[in-house]
């Protein structure tokens, strides 16, 4: 090997090696991920309406403008959340989110039986804890597992034409997310 | 040899050794930092499916998205669709692959595959909306204007066009995304054949 070579050579190996380890750990480096900016709007296990975007202000980028938002970042430490989201006039969703944004979960207004959708959000140490008989019952109500113990529930709720903006946010403003118990 | 001389460069007390290593760190942590700076800027991850000018990340919206799709989203700090909401095709460029030029006149233009609703968004190259006198930003399903037959057509443009205009306030580059919310389609050929996507044609330009 030429001499000349050789610290680019070894500097590209390890180039690579910075490459990996930076990607991978971006997601716990990065300032200004959408829990970071959704902090902003309040406190954790209640729910917040997100503003809608505008050219000049928006709390994550690319927000569709044809919807309307609502956040409840969770923290599973104390408690199991209950999730209670009355469904909207047209479409409407809730996601979820781990604490690092990864989406592990959704479900839409078509996927509820009633008029609104109404789940347990916990951590798999806090279902099996669940007591056996509460078991029996956890079959008629919507448990979700989160992998992470903070997270993010994401409500969006279709804005079809500007008339039915407010019959919207009414129904939006009723979202509820509290800690059970 | 030129192996024994590397050698011997950077045997100990070598004046040249120091350089040596420096040279390695410097190009090491350039090359790294950089191609990082470009994976999560660029991409949403590995398994991209081209449909014309649209590209689609079908897993980057599942629990199964890969480190480079997690990577760009914790940066830019948007929460991705989730599948089963929605699927999202972005386009950057026309068909012919020449830039989305807000200063231009740019045709959207054929029908889409079936969804429940979808909605059609340009943003600027930092994912804002882009400040207008009428307020548009978009288009939905349900209240562009069709043509018979069930294509449409939408003139992305500075200045008002008739029919489905979408203001570009005149940004040099813009970035087109189209949901398809509730969509039961499939990607799992890399082709994507079977989904109808829109002409994405530049029509004219200053």
């Amino acid at each position: 090997m030429r001499i000349d070579a050789l610290p680019i050579v070894v500097g590209l190996v390890l180039g690579g090696l910075v490459h990996l380890t930076t990607v991978l750990a971006l997601p716990r480096l990065a300032l200004e991920d959408a829990h970071t900016r959704l902090e902003r709007l309040g406190p954790a296990n209640q729910v917040h309406m997100v503003p809608n975007p505008t050219p000049f202000e928006t709390v994550l980028p690319r927000m569709d403008p044809a919807f309307v938002h609502a956040v409840c970042r969770y923290d599973l430490t104390q408690a199991a959340l209950r999730v209670v989201v009355p469904l909207a006039p047209d479409y409407l969703s809730v996601s979820f989110y781990s604490r690092h944004g990864l989406p592990y979960y959704a479900l839409n207004d078509r996927a509820a039986a009633q008029r609104l959708i109404d789940l347990q959000l916990m951590t798999p140490a806090q279902r099996a804890a669940l007591p056996e008989d509460e078991e029996i019952t956890a079959a008629d109500r919507l448990i979700v597992e989160s992998p992470t113990t903070e997270g993010i529930v994401f409500i969006r709720a279709f804005v079809r034409e500007r008339g039915v903006l407010d019959a919207v946010l009414e129904r939006l403003n009723e979202a509820r997310c509290a800690p059970m118990g | 040899m030129p192996r024994r001389q590397a050698a011997q460069f950077l045997k100990p007390g070598s004046p040249l050794r120091v350089i040596v290593v420096l040279i390695a760190f410097v190009v090491g942590t350039l090359s790294g930092l950089g191609l990082t700076w470009l994976a999560s800027a660029r991409s949403n991850g590995f398994g991209a499916v081209q449909l014309g000018a649209w590209t689609v990340w079908p897993r980057s919206g599942t629990a199964d998205a890969d480190p480079y799709a997690r990577a760009a989203f914790a940066r830019s700090g948007e929460l991705p669709l989730e599948r089963a909401d929605g699927l999202v095709f972005e386009a950057v460029s026309t068909d012919s692959g020449a830039a989305l030029d807000g200063r231009c006149e740019t045709r959207i233009s054929g029908r889409l595959t079936a969804a429940r609703f979808w909605t059609l968004t340009v943003y600027d190259s930092r994912g804002r909306l882009i400040d207008n006198a009428s307020d548009r930003y978009g288009f939905n399903s349900t209240e562009i204007v069709w043509n018979p037959g069930g294509t449409f057509d939408v003139t992305l443009a500075p200045r008002a066009r008739s029919g489905n205009w979408l203001p570009t306030g005149e940004r040099d580059r813009v970035v087109l995304v189209l949901r398809l919310y509730d969509a039961p389609i499939g990607l799992a050929t890399r082709s994507g054949e079977a989904v109808d996507v829109p002409t994405v044609t530049q029509v004219a330009c200053p």
